[in-house]
């Protein structure tokens, strides 16, 4: 007897903990609390299965149109360096655009979150991932070589998209959705700014706001993390700035679907076959 | 077991009052401490002789005092004090302090401590004194701790949003008197008029003896016309048809523009002080140390009155089912409509928390907008088109964001209802405007938090058990 045979709807995630752990699979330990986008689809859509590439991300604008190469540390001391989850020689490198994706999904945690140093002569950019546990030899070069560049400026991060969505549309024809961040710090209240202009919260909302602007006018969907995790209630699905519990993920996922949906991504002609 | 006595309170020359007590708890019942068991209308009397204002000229009307133990316990009530009738109503009987109003069996001594609540009336004759600050009301307020040092006013001038924040669930202020020592006052007036949004209180603090004249001139010259011009219509005396049911119909179109009168001609609430009673007599609170405001009252209707320049904010339902085709008339013939983009606002609001510090030095306090609603997706903003910046979730965004900014160079305080909302859910306030009892706490509580903070006198906590 066969299986019904089930359409593939292929991802690319280019981003780090909220569209992995939304989209893949989201453990804690070694038990995996949410298993991913499939779960809702299984429900939802069960015509219809998800494969996820994932890559991470250390800054949208480190992500390279096609044919484009971006400045970074030489590959020989990039790949000494003990950079954790981003490797350094990696950074400035992607696997976007080397095959076919229906949903291109990027989020803009990265820019938010990200502290970067910048080479002193070369002016390159890099994301020291994990700095504090680093060999006395690489923290020494990196003090030497680079100094601090701080967070992503925000109309950074806006050029980087407006650069790379029409790029993803115009070589993958594929929809791109765009994760947005919840500003909500458990914990944190702040009702005057005055001296806390650094505030994560603030700029988190900076971003949200400009991201919505920029949505209108390029097309992108936002997966609009603040407002789900706002209407299920931060005290519940939110850990701390970038993390959210497997139900968080669950709805984040299911968010996600509802606008493959809206998009017309499950209709008969928008995904290939198994 | 406690004996519970009336509290001293004096009013020196002026003779105190009060009516019957009505209980609020029953007896047996275990009641919190700081918790009202039982209330009396009360009055002052000019001894005669005494050519003197009393306090309270204004207020004289819905005076009344709620007692509660300082200590939690259980209730013995003498239901003997109560009268019923208009004996509870009416203010004939002299104030006794030490009499013994009932008991509480608790663990340690407990003593009645007083919360005075206050209503002026929208229209003093305009009675309803049923409960506990019943009847309409142009401002209502509660003070306590008075007579043991400053007194710290916080006033609230928001929409509906802040009603039940200040008020609390009975209307009555009676969660800020268990939140806080004292003394401590807490005020608010409601939105049934203007609605205060930072450009009406602006021009409000600004306005001139002449432009007063001008604002009075336009609202006569339109009642003139209700009254005896061509629009004036008497319908219940026309005897060529069946007589019709009801009010008049102009009736309430003209109350309205009287109100409106009324409280444009008055002294802006930013500035008013206010009259106090205590253990060590009566005394006089400054303007509000605490304005707060709703950022929701900023994008309400403004209209401009075209030859005065009066400007008003009003809440589009109260239009349609408050008051009626007359006034929309008058507001499309007399006024023009002034939309207010965020950053008008912005500057609006930074103008006012300037002028407020410089005449009184008082702050602003602004609940910002809620703007997630769990029903409110927006799959693609490209979507919106040309509605994207007046889209409900995208103006609430940026709304916020601009005041968040603002605080960054002025010195007001942001009541982020937004946070509050994320961090519970929103399932508890699902229209973006009514908070649920949980919520209303919360926001509460954010709110007592940033009194104290700013070290604003009687808003330390009480030292409940």
């Amino acid at each position: 007897m066969s299986r019904p045979q089930r359409r593939v709807l292929r991802i690319f995630a280019k981003g780090n903990v909220d569209v992995r752990d939304s989209l893949l699979w989201s453990r804690v330990g070694n038990r995996v609390e949410w298993n991913g986008i499939n779960e809702v689809l299984r429900v939802q859509q069960p015509r219809v299965l998800a494969k996820v590439r994932h890559e991470t991300c250390a800054r949208l604008d480190f992500i390279p149109r096609p044919g484009e190469v971006l400045a970074g540390p030489p590959e020989e001391r990039a790949k000494s360096l003990p950079c954790h989850v981003h490797a350094a020689h990696l950074q400035h490198r992607t696997a976007l655009f080397d095959g076919p994706s229906d949903v291109v999904v990027l989020s803009i945690q990265p820019d938010l979150l990200h502290p970067m140093v910048r080479h002193k002569k070369d002016g390159w950019l890099l994301l020291p991932d994990g700095f504090p546990t680093w060999d006395a030899e690489s923290k020494a070069w990196l003090r030497e070589e680079c100094v601090n560049a701080g967070a992503t400026p925000l109309e950074t991060t806006l050029a980087s998209l407006e650069r790379l969505v029409p790029a993803i549309e115009e070589h993958l024809g594929a929809h791109v959705l765009v994760y947005n961040l919840s500003p909500a710090l458990p914990g944190e209240r702040i009702h005057c700014f005055v001296g806390a202009e650094e505030s994560v919260g603030l700029r988190v909302r900076r971003f949200n706001v400009a991201l919505a602007d920029l949505s209108s006018k390029l097309g992108f969907s936002i997966v609009d993390v603040e407002r789900i995790a706002a209407a299920a209630g931060t005290d519940r699905i939110k850990v701390d700035i970038p993390h959210l519990t497997a139900e968080g993920w669950q709805l984040v996922a299911e968010e996600v679907v509802r606008i493959l949906s809206d998009r017309g991504c499950f209709s008969e002609d928008s995904v290939g076959a198994a | 077991m406690t004996p519970l006595r009336l509290p001293v309170l004096h009013a020196s020359p002026f003779v105190l009052l009060r009516a019957g007590l009505r209980w609020l708890r029953r007896n047996g019942e275990t009641v919190a401490a700081r918790e009202p068991v039982a209330y009396s209308n009360i009055g002052l009397r000019t001894p005669r002789g005494l050519d003197q204002t009393a306090p309270f000229s204004e207020e004289s009307s819905d005076l009344q005092v709620a007692l509660a133990p300082s200590h939690a316990g259980v209730l013995r009530s003498d239901a003997s004090l109560s009268q019923g009738g208009f004996q509870d109503v009416v203010s004939l009987l002299p104030w006794d302090d030490g009499t013994v109003i009932g008991s509480l069996e608790a663990s340690t001594d407990a003593e009645l401590v007083p919360l005075i609540l206050v209503g002026r009336r929208g229209l003093d004759a305009g009675e309803g004194r049923g409960e506990l600050l019943s009847g309409w009301h142009d401002r209502t307020r509660a003070f306590w701790g008075v007579g043991s040092g400053p007194t710290g006013t916080l006033l609230s001038l928001g929409i509906c949003e802040q009603t039940p924040l200040f008020r609390g669930e009975d209307f009555a202020y009676l969660e800020w008197f268990a939140r806080a020592r004292g003394p401590a006052q807490v005020m608010s007036i409601p939105d049934e008029r203007t609605v205060h949004s930072s450009a009406v209180l602006l021009q409000q603090l600004r306005r001139t003896p002449a432009e007063a004249a001008a604002i009075a001139d336009a609202v006569h010259g339109w009642i003139g016309e209700r009254l005896v011009g061509s629009s004036a219509s008497f319908p219940a005396f026309d005897t060529k048809q069946p007589s019709s049911p009801g009010r008049w119909p102009d009736g309430q179109s003209v109350l309205f523009a009287l109100n409106l009168l009324n409280e444009a001609l008055g002294p802006s609430p930013l500035l008013e002080r206010t009259d106090l009673l205590g253990s060590s007599g009566c005394a006089e609170a400054g303007p509000p140390d605490v304005v707060s405001l709703s950022l929701g009252a900023e994008f309400t209707s403004h209209y401009r009155h075209k030859k005065s320049g009066w400007l008003i904010a009003l809440h589009d339902y109260r239009l349609s089912s408050f008051v009626g085709p007359a006034i929309i008339g008058w507001l499309r013939r007399d006024f023009e409509r002034v939309p207010r983009s965020v950053a008008e606002v912005g500057r609006d609001l930074a103008a006012l928390t300037g002028e407020l510090k410089a005449r009184t030095g008082g702050v602003l306090v602004v609940q910002n907008l809620i703007s997630t609603a769990p029903t409110d997706r927006i799959p693609n903003y490209s979507w919106l088109g040309d509605s994207f910046s007046s889209a409900v979730p995208v103006m609430c965004a940026e709304a916020n964001l601009m005041l968040a900014n603002l605080t960054q160079d002025h010195d007001l305080s942001v009541l982020d209802s937004d946070a509050l909302v994320a961090e519970h859910g929103g399932r508890h306030c699902p229209d973006r405007a009514h908070p649920d009892r949980v919520l209303l706490e919360a926001q509460r509580g954010e709110l007592h938090s940033i009194l104290r903070a700013r070290k604003i006198p009687g808003f330390e906590p009480t030292q409940l058990e």
